[in-house]
């Protein structure tokens, strides 16, 4: 797998929070998703033992050579409203601080304060 | 939470006193009891009732009692006005002959009773619609809409059924976590109705769905799984085939 | 029953329902080429930025309409605040030479 990969754009097309951080895991998604297929391809190869050996550990290596971005063991979700990456609620993609405000502001639909 | 304009169609029971010109259409007939009771006697009429949905005005002028045969007016199955309960006949009062002289046309005035349905034959399901939304007004108003829509394309209808809600609680330490003790609880709750479609036509329930998705309520989110059968013959080993057709919205 | 009659009415259910005919169990990594992708959905998370403010009023500028980006005038204006106080920015050096005088007056 030869890497080449497209510069981060300069101009920067996230809507919400941008910070280098933020950016980097964008970038690591992006790859992620363009080199997805070919890496479901070798992995297929690596585990299917029909294929001759020579190939699987052809294909083994090629895994372990390429770039990290292409594994997608390295993408953290981050707060889209903080670029904050610990306690981050999936269902808003919010930092749980940035939840609490949004939610008390009335921002996030179906959300009010609790007591039972 | 939500602000609650006027849409609902309930709220606007004032302007029925409104004298309505659509007198002229229909001829002078006493829209009222005989004609209605007629239906109740036999059920089986509902299955093969002209189309009344296509204009209020133009359907009420035909709708009138001139021809007597014994299936009456297109419009008169009114589900409300089958069972002879005293409550009903006042709404039949109230609707039908507040005054003689001018009233609603029939398909006007089945908004304020309860939707008609029509009878499903077979009872094979063809279509489950679920809607879902934080707002109890919203969904039941939606159901509603759908219910009715679906008496005009011909559709046999079972629901809305309320599926069991969903609650979803987080916990917020309030501010750092040094203060983590003082927290605080927020909690969504999504409302759900379970809408059946039983043997429909495959085409008028795409019909129906693309009608939903034009006319979407604020804050309703739609799913609808659609079967499709084919016969035996068509394709040797498959059966059915089922299909997840439309996310028609996205879900809140 | 035979056996080879079972293994081929397993062969002729998997031709029809299109699955693996596998009577051995060899592991042919298949698990692999079911699994979904996910890079579409991982890659959306942070949101896309749309439209931005100048492609509106360069949109609405072929009306005849003015329009005003209030914090691009801010912006300008702390420019030249800067620049009268003498704090603005230093100029571009274009030519090596430039740059290595910048450096001697050091």
């Amino acid at each position: 797998m030869s890497m080449q990969f497209p510069k981060i754009p300069k101009k920067v097309n996230i809507a919400g929070f941008v910070n280098t951080r933020v950016l980097r895991d964008d970038k690591k998604r992006q790859v992620f998703a363009k080199y997805e297929v070919q890496r479901q391809a070798l992995r297929y190869a690596v585990r299917n033992t029909s294929l001759p050996a020579r190939t699987r550990v052809q294909a083994q290596l090629e895994l372990a050579e390429s770039h990290s971005y292409t594994r997608s063991t390295t993408i953290k979700n981050r707060c889209v409203a903080s670029g904050t990456a610990r306690s981050i609620f999936r269902d808003f993609k919010l930092n749980r601080y940035q939840f609490r405000l949004q939610a008390l502001a009335g921002e996030l639909p179906g959300v009010r304060k609790a007591s039972w | 939470m939500f602000s609650y304009t006027s849409r609902s169609l309930f709220g606007v029971s004032k302007h029925l006193k409104v004298s309505v010109p659509f007198r002229a259409l229909s001829t002078p007939s006493q829209p009222t009891p005989e004609q209605n009771n007629i239906p109740s006697q036999d059920p089986t009429e509902t299955s093969t009732p002209p189309a009344p949905a296509h204009a209020a005005s133009t359907s009420s002028a035909a709708s009138t009692p001139a021809d007597a045969a014994p299936a009456p007016a297109p419009v008169a199955p009114i589900e409300a006005e089958k069972y002879s309960a005293p409550g009903v006949k006042e709404w039949s009062e109230r609707l039908g002959a507040f005054d003689e002289e001018n009233r609603l046309p029939r398909s006007v005035q089945a908004i304020y009773l309860r939707p008609l349905r029509r009878k499903a034959e077979h009872g094979l399901p063809v279509c489950n619609l679920q809607l879902r939304s934080y707002s109890v007004r919203n969904v039941e108003f939606f159901a509603d809409f759908a219910i009715r829509a679906a008496y005009y394309l011909n559709l046999p209808v079972s629901g809305p059924v309320p599926l069991p809600r969903i609650t979803e609680r987080w916990t917020v330490p309030r501010s750092n976590f040094v203060h983590k003790k003082s927290q605080e609880n927020f909690e969504r709750i999504t409302l759900r109705r379970l809408i059946q479609i039983k043997d429909g036509n495959p085409r008028s329930v795409q019909a129906w769905l693309a009608f939903l998705r034009k006319h979407a309520f604020y804050g309703v989110g739609m799913k609808a799984n659609v079967w499709e059968h084919d016969s035996l013959g068509m394709i040797a080993p498959f059966f059915c085939i089922a299909s997840t057709i439309a996310i028609l919205t996205s879900f809140p | 029953m035979a056996q080879s009659r079972i293994w081929d009415l397993v062969k002729t259910q998997c031709r029809i329902f299109s699955l693996n005919y596998n009577p051995d169990r060899l592991r042919l990594g298949n698990k692999i080429l079911r699994q979904r992708l996910r890079g579409p959905t991982l890659a959306s998370w942070y949101p896309k930025q749309t439209v931005s403010f100048r492609q509106l009023q360069n949109s609405y500028k072929q009306f005849g309409l003015t329009t005003f980006d209030e914090a691009e005038d801010d912006r300008e204006e702390a420019i030249q605040v800067a620049k009268m106080r003498g704090k603005g920015r230093p100029k571009k050096k274009r030519t090596a030479a430039e740059s290595r005088s910048a450096k001697k007056k050091k």
